[in-house]
């Protein structure tokens, strides 16, 4: 039966939604207006870091790891052009 | 389970604003290809169909038979293909 599926479906998928949603609430949610201040300022500590030579002090690790979170934020890049343009694959022109 | 872990600010608003910023690129080159894609079509379109009374003629040669044209196909012809760009 069709609802069978539905159902099972269900009933796979609520406890992995409650955990997406337990670490989503924290650490998807978009910045609040407090937090911006705080964005720019943290964009302001990167700016006298390069100036002052300490991001040349960085581990390869925390290179590596800081390299990861900039990827990630290029993908989301993408992800806003693949809602802009109302498709995943190529312009449908 | 683990806690989760509290993102900087920097990267929440990196993250939202390059969301923003894609889905107003992806509009923009959408809106920008949309009509050079028609063009396109459009030109294909005509060239279709002047190849198609080209490959008529060539057969009705090959056939052994004078083609049989009206004069206004003749014209489009010749017109098609003296304006290609």
């Amino acid at each position: 039966r069709v609802h069978l599926v539905f159902s099972a479906a269900a009933t796979y998928s609520k406890p992995r939604l409650a955990t997406f949603w337990h670490y989503a609430k924290v650490e998807l949610v978009p910045p609040s207006p407090a937090e911006i201040p705080q964005a720019i300022a943290g964009i302001k500590n990167i700016l006298t870091g390069v100036n002052s030579g300490r991001l040349g002090q960085t581990t390869v690790k925390d290179a590596f790891r800081n390299g990861l979170v900039c990827t990630e934020v290029l993908m989301w890049f993408y992800i806003g052009e693949c809602i802009g343009k109302g498709g995943i694959v190529g312009y449908a022109v | 389970m683990v806690p989760p872990v509290a993102v900087s600010p920097l990267i929440k608003t990196a993250r939202y604003s390059a969301l923003l910023a894609g889905i107003v690129f992806g509009k923009r080159r959408y809106d920008e290809l949309k009509p050079i894609a028609a063009e396109e079509r459009r030109i294909e379109e005509e060239e279709k169909k002047v190849r198609e009374e080209q490959e008529k003629i060539a057969k009705a040669l090959a056939e052994g038979k004078r083609p049989c044209l009206f004069l206004r196909d003749y014209w489009q012809i010749c017109s098609h293909v003296c304006s290609f760009k």
